[in-house]
């Protein structure tokens, strides 16, 4: 109905140059960002500094389990000595009976309290509780000769510990406790504390962030093995008390023992290559130096009067660790940053490719009303039987459709680019791409709207071009300066501030960032930008009927 | 009562600073060629405009056809043939282009009769548009409009760009348009070839119609204008004495001009074969000379009203 045929005809004749010059155009820009980036694998940077972050991690991972397990033997060992002091002194028997009743005696206030044998935390509690009281009680008999004499070289901190594994032994194994054969109560003890070990360690690691089930069971097993390890050579034959001795013994066991399993990750069988074994062996040997090196920064901080956390975390430190934490961040975003992905959507398709087809809007938007009617030439259109409603309405259909068509061509050209160089690693896929192309059109469409809008309401080119080119050019200015304070560029180069730019510009309804991150949000822009071309159509249409025209 | 086909009532478009038309009524019967004549800015394309619907009147009625000017804007056009007072065509690449599509537009398929005017008008329509000379593109624009022959021409300064020899050809085509019964409304500054096309011009002068003047009832009047010139003053002024109606007096020539009707004629011519007359001279009925006159008069009369 309000369609006219001839006027089409006669917009695509006056047109069809502008319309091939900037498809042609915008599709090369394309299918070049796309594949010659593409191909340039302009994301390598970007993987080695993530390569470095993640080595960086991995190092001060190793290099905690490293210190925890060194920790744990020299732990052991010192444990061991404190056990076989206490059962050679005199008072020992005397000691075991009070740690009985005093245990007993807690429990039975509990059960008196609660109605109910105390388990779980609170029997763990209660352990805590009678191992405090025992550390007081001992020291108050401290100025007695023989019970001072079993204390000596035991801090504070150690004693608590042997009453607690000596309350838990009595606990799991009473049997074992209360033997007479010293072998017998050893035993007990060793066993509890192999499992006190396992509990504190797994606790430790399941606390941490990123640390999983069987990561932390995996650590947790690895201070037992190496308390196992510990035990062997304290009741090893020949050894003596020398703290520079099971300290270095400590080291050796811990660094081959990292260096094993690191062998036992890359899962060298005899079908193995010779490259792949030197390159597992290489590995394994970098293991045990990265090993050796924070047990002795460990053991160098402990002598510098560190506290053990202290000195863990100096241990563990890694590369990065060392770096200003402000760099380190602006790094790693660096790192975290997907260039393929902002070239291609924050810079192509919000910016670059719409450059063209936004000068094909506001040529042709103007072209096909205001222009007519200033130079005058709609006279001839408008003095057949052709309604003012038809000639808006056509001229608005050839808008929109070269616009479509000319999406149409850039979506089928960034697709087969994207085919062409797509491989596993490519950052963009079919999906998103598509996305930015109806983004785009979408965006196009909104400013199109706008500009035929001008150009029904005005009768002289230079108002519908000042007002619908030059606010359009406008926003285009205002993105290209919002990018500078968007997300997608890295902070070390944000500017805070610059982002205000992106208020002032429709082309911000367009997020790539969304797309690209998966999610619908980028559905709410897509629908206003589709509402202001709707919009601003329909008002271009029904200004033009009601208006005066100087033919 | 003849049928008429334009009717414009009161129409006012003010554009401020004394721009635009004021009360402009006038009508345009079937078969009539009317005539718009009037300095530049005076008003023409303007009341032209509003005829073709292309603006809507601020105060008063304009109907074509019977029918609104503006609200039955393109119905009215199924009639109306245009050419547009400023030439611009659309952007095509030539002429042919432009009148088949112009012809597309129009619903038009019989491209006879346009033929016929490119050839009566020795246009070369396969020039390239942007190109063409001014008289070229004003003879594409006759084309276009004639083209779709139909029976209300409306033509806004038609013969600008044309040259004198091709302005003959284009009145003849006019002429030949007005002897199909065709209804003609066209405005030109040019006074004669109104005079010899139209059956009624009005001026226009600062927005407002001073005159219609009807040019068969100027032609065929009887009162005919001589300038006498006498060798003496004595002559002179006894002439002058006589009852003849003097419209203009030159003392310094022995000079005077004279309105007399043709049945007096003889009477004159008498009593002048005892004065000793250096030259008698007609002087023709002239449209321009009409509406100089009335012109004159008015604004004598306005200062007069301002005195």
């Amino acid at each position: 109905m309000f369609f006219s045929k001839a006027l089409f005809k006669q917009s695509m004749k006056a047109n069809w140059i502008k319309w091939v010059s900037v498809t042609v155009a915008t599709c090369v820009m394309l299918a070049i960002v796309i594949i010659v980036l593409g191909s340039l694998s302009i994301n390598d940077i970007r993987d080695s500094l993530k390569n470095v972050f993640t080595q960086a991690d991995q190092e001060s991972v190793l290099k905690e389990s490293a210190v925890d397990g060194y920790d744990a033997y020299v732990s052991t060992i010192t444990f061991e000595n404190g056990i076989t002091n206490l059962t050679g002194n005199a008072y020992f028997p005397l000691l075991k009976g009070q740690i009985t009743s005093t245990y007993d005696n807690n429990k039975t206030a509990y059960e008196e309290e609660n109605g109910k044998m105390p388990t779980g935390e609170d029997l763990e509690n209660i352990q805590l509780e009678t191992a405090t009281e025992l550390v007081t009680l001992i020291k108050g008999f401290a100025t007695i000769p023989g019970v001072g004499e079993m204390l000596e070289g035991i801090s504070d901190e150690e004693l608590s510990q042997f009453m607690l594994i000596l309350v838990k032994t009595y606990e799991n194994d009473s049997d074992g406790f209360n033997s007479t054969d010293n072998e017998v109560f050893i035993t007990a003890v060793n066993t509890t504390y192999s499992q006190y070990v396992y509990q504190t360690a797994y606790e430790m690691y399941i606390a941490k962030e990123g640390e999983t089930e069987e990561s932390a069971q995996a650590a947790a097993l690895m201070a037992q093995g190496l308390v196992a390890k510990a035990l062997v050579y304290y009741s090893s034959e020949g050894f003596i008390y020398n703290e520079s001795a099971f300290k270095a013994q400590a080291t050796n066991e811990v660094n081959e023992l990292l260096q094993s399993e690191a062998l036992k990750s890359f899962n060298i069988t005899d079908e193995s290559t010779e490259e792949e074994k030197a390159q597992a062996e290489q590995y394994a040997v970098a293991v045990k130096v990265i090993s050796n090196t924070a047990i002795s920064t460990y053991e160098l901080w402990l002598q510098e009067g560190a506290t053990k956390e202290e000195a863990k975390i100096q241990a563990s430190a890694s590369i990065t660790d060392q770096i200003d934490a402000e760099v380190a961040a602006a790094l790693e975003e660096l790192g975290d940053m997907d260039i393929y992905g902002l070239i291609i959507g924050s810079i192509f398709y919000r910016i670059a490719g719409l450059l063209l087809p936004m000068v094909y809007v506001i040529m042709v938007a103007n072209g096909l009303l205001a222009g007519q009617v200033d130079s005058g030439s709609m006279a001839y259109v408008l003095s057949t039987p052709t309604k003012r409603r038809t000639v808006s309405t056509t001229q608005m259909l050839y808008l929109l459709v070269s616009l479509l068509a000319m999406f149409a061509l850039l979506t089928a050209v960034s697709t087969v680019s994207v085919a062409i160089v797509g491989g596993n690693e490519f950052a963009i896929n079919f999906r998103e791409i598509l996305l930015f192309n109806v983004g785009a059109f979408l965006t196009m469409f909104a400013f199109a709207g706008f500009c035929f809008m001008c150009s029904a309401i005005f009768n002289r080119t230079k108002y519908s071009l000042s007002i619908g080119g030059g606010i359009s050019i406008f926003m285009l200015v205002c993105t290209i300066l919002g990018l500078f304070g968007s997300d997608v560029v890295p902070s070390a180069m944000r500017i805070d501030q610059m982002n205000f730019f992106n208020y002032l510009s429709i082309i911000s309804l367009f997020e790539t960032t969304t797309i690209l991150s998966g999610g619908l949000n980028y559905l709410i822009g897509f629908g206003i930008l589709a509402a202001i071309g709707i919009v601003t159509f329909i008002v271009g249409t029904f200004c033009f009927d009601k208006k005066d025209l100087p033919l | 009562m003849e049928e008429e086909i334009i009717k414009v009532e009161g129409l006012t478009k003010d554009y401020g600073q004394g721009r635009g038309i004021f009360d402009i009524t006038f009508s345009v019967k079937k078969g009539e060629t009317f005539g718009f004549v009037g300095t530049n800015g005076s008003g023409k394309t303007t009341t032209i405009r509003n005829i073709m619907g292309f603006i809507k009147p601020q105060k008063g009625n304009v109907t074509v056809l019977n029918m609104d000017a503006w609200a039955k804007s393109c119905e009215i056009k199924n009639e109306v043939s245009y050419i547009p007072g400023e030439i611009a065509f659309p952007d095509l690449n030539n002429g042919i282009t432009f009148l088949k599509n112009q012809a597309e537009l129009l619903g038009l398929k019989d491209m006879n009769y346009a033929d016929y005017l490119i050839q009566k008008l020795q246009l070369d329509p396969s020039a390239n548009l942007k190109r063409m000379s001014k008289g070229m593109k004003q003879k594409t624009a006759i084309v276009a409009a004639l083209m779709a022959n139909k029976g209300l021409l409306i033509l806004d300064e038609p013969t600008t760009g044309l040259d004198p020899l091709m302005r003959e050809t284009f009145l003849d085509l006019i002429l030949e348009e007005k002897q199909k019964g065709k209804t003609i409304l066209m405005s030109s500054q040019m006074f004669d070839e109104l005079e010899r096309t139209c059956d009624r011009v009005a001026l226009i002068y600062k927005g407002r119609i001073v005159d219609i003047a009807d040019i068969n009832e100027l032609k065929s009047s009887t009162l005919k204008t001589y300038k006498i010139e006498f060798l003496e003053k004595t002559d002179y002024q006894k002439f002058k004495k006589l009852k003849y109606k003097i419209i203009r007096d030159q003392p310094q020539y022995y000079q005077v001009t004279v309105e007399i009707d043709d049945k007096d004629i003889n009477k004159m011519f008498k009593t002048l074969t005892k004065y000793k007359v250096k030259f008698i001279a007609e002087i023709k009925f002239n449209l321009e000379r009409h509406f100089k006159d009335i012109l004159a008069k008015q604004l004598k009369g306005g200062e007069d009203v301002l005195q």
